[in-house]
């Protein structure tokens, strides 16, 4: 049976968060991934793609009264928010490289790709995504890991690398 | 299992990746770069994070709007350079002086008349366009139609705008489509007169709704969309447009006092002097009686004082265009029926 997915106008979402900032979150949950994977391509590290995307939701809510539909998706207007929030850093940074056309664009393939890496992390096994999560993203050591779940460190190498090599088929079928 | 490299091997060079805070594209395999890409996927607690931090600001924002008037006012500031710190992009001080001064010079030259003398000089322009009100009858030309249903939703229908009139109602509006494969592709519209014109969207809903974000068809039955029941939409009966029954647009239609105040014009365009009238010098007043829509739109124009030589038909087609804030009853907006005085003068 055929079941029926409704997505909320996203102009709707943008007139209730302009006439109640406290309705703002809902633009933030469908636009987050975007917007800092946007950033995590660009950047260093993942403080400085946190800190940015950051920057980029707060001038958003800041700005959003300003906003005027023009019939463009609202992710459009964050990614130019975004291009500007990137440029000001690496000129702080000292950084002389002028943003692509990618840059202003915002979707190039490699964000999406990582907006999918996301979602296939979370759809691994459950004890492969705690291992990955552990290992990369709050960056702790096998050791630390094997304390943590009660098994051996050979143990969590192999969920490692079973992991990474089934993310690595399911990106290549999603490709 | 993977063939290529062993657990082993790949925590070593995994390892080393992360020492030397390795980028996706400086890696030796597809493997390690995978993991330098999961390196940089958010931590677990951001999103969550700066989803607090954000709705926190929100609601300081919120309080902050409320008090802005008050802000301004007392500011010695004027309002552009009291907004700034709302403003995405810094604002420079120098194009608030160059907007001031340029706004200057404009007035000053409306003001002696030198852009006015190299506009063409409009004769047939008429001085005034005033509305007067009338008692009337309760219940005098007052519409009786209206319409609702909905489909046992939860929640309110959504906002939005009724679809057209029509004499033949095919398929009754809705947001939230059940059927998403019809066999016959049919425009929804509500049963009523074809002359009766709304304002229209692509979002089809109630006007006044306060249901602004979640698609709703509504609490009512029978497939249209209101509180009540039939195919048509509104808090209404049938397979019309508004409070009411049956079919049509509904609605009580009121008159200015005692609780209801008087709609006023927002945005009106003057009527353009017909040219036998403008030939013959011929000016006067037309007065037309109207009823102005709670969506502020004029309806059911008729000419209580004719001047003729086509300026009656002019002055309602100028009253066609106009845009009016309606009355409003207990902080609702209403029908309401006024005259308004078309003041048709040459220069």
């Amino acid at each position: 049976m055929r079941t029926l997915e409704y997505e909320p106008d996203e102009r709707l979402l943008i007139e209730a968060a302009q006439s109640e900032p406290a309705r703002f979150g809902d633009l933030y949950n469908r636009n987050f991934d975007r917007i800092y994977a946007f950033f995590a391509r660009r950047v260093a590290s993942r403080d400085e793609a946190q800190d940015l995307t950051s920057e980029v939701f707060h001038l958003a809510l800041a700005s959003i009264r300003n906003f005027k539909w023009q019939g463009a998706p609202f992710v459009a207007w964050l990614y130019g928010i975004a291009a500007n929030v990137l440029s000001s850093h690496w000129q702080k940074l000292g950084r002389d490289a002028p943003l692509e056309e990618e840059d202003l664009g915002g979707m190039s393939d490699e964000v999406e790709r990582n907006l999918m890496l996301g979602q296939l992390v979370n759809a691994l096994p459950p004890d492969q995504r705690l291992v990955i999560a552990r290992r990369f993203i709050d960056q702790k050591s096998i050791r630390e890991i094997a304390e943590e779940l009660g098994r051996s460190e050979g143990a969590i190498k192999q969920l490692q690398l079973r992991a990474v090599v089934n993310l690595r088929e399911r990106l290549g079928r999603k490709k | 299992m993977n063939r290529e490299i062993s657990a082993e091997q790949l925590d070593n060079e995994i390892q080393r990746m992360m020492e030397a805070g390795g980028r996706p594209d400086e890696c030796s395999n597809s493997l390690t770069c995978l993991g330098a890409e999961l390196r940089l996927l958010p931590s677990s607690d951001f999103r969550e994070r700066l989803r607090d931090e954000l709705l926190v600001k929100a609601e300081a924002l919120e309080e902050r709007v409320y008090s802005d008037f008050e802000f301004r006012t007392q500011s010695s500031e004027l309002p552009s350079l009291a907004q700034r710190e709302f403003s995405m992009l810094p604002t420079d001080p120098r194009s608030f002086l160059f907007s001031f001064l340029s706004h200057a010079v404009a007035v000053v030259l409306i003001a002696s008349g030198i852009w006015i003398s190299r506009a063409p000089i409009v004769k047939k322009r008429p001085l005034t366009s005033d509305l007067t009100y009338i008692a009337m009858t309760p219940g005098d030309q007052a519409p009786h139609g209206g319409g609702g249903g909905g489909d046992l939703s939860s929640v309110s229908p959504s906002r939005g705008t009724p679809p057209k009139f029509s004499n033949e109602q095919l398929a009754p509006p809705a947001i939230v489509v059940r059927n998403p494969s019809p066999k016959l592709q049919v425009e929804p519209s509500v049963l009523g007169p074809p002359q009766i014109k709304l304002p229209q969207s692509e979002k089809i809903g109630d006007l006044w709704s306060t249901n602004v974000t979640i698609p709703s068809n509504g609490l009512g039955s029978r497939g249209g969309m209101g509180s009540e029941s039939g195919t048509g939409l509104g808090p209404g009966n049938g397979a019309g447009f508004g409070p009411g029954s049956e079919a049509g647009l509904g609605g009580e239609t009121f008159r200015p006092g005692n609780g209801v105040s008087a709609p006023h014009a927002i945005y009106d365009p003057d009527p353009e002097f017909s040219e036998e009238a403008r030939k013959a010098k011929h000016q006067g007043i037309v007065v037309l009686s109207l009823i102005v829509d709670p969506s502020g739109h004029a309806r059911n124009i008729r000419i209580l004082r004719a001047l003729g030589m086509g300026l009656d038909e002019k002055a309602m087609e100028a009253v066609q265009k106009w845009q009016f804030a309606p009355g409003m009853k207990d902080g609702h907006p209403v029908a309401v029926q006024v005259n308004v005085e078309v003041n048709f003068r040459l220069y």
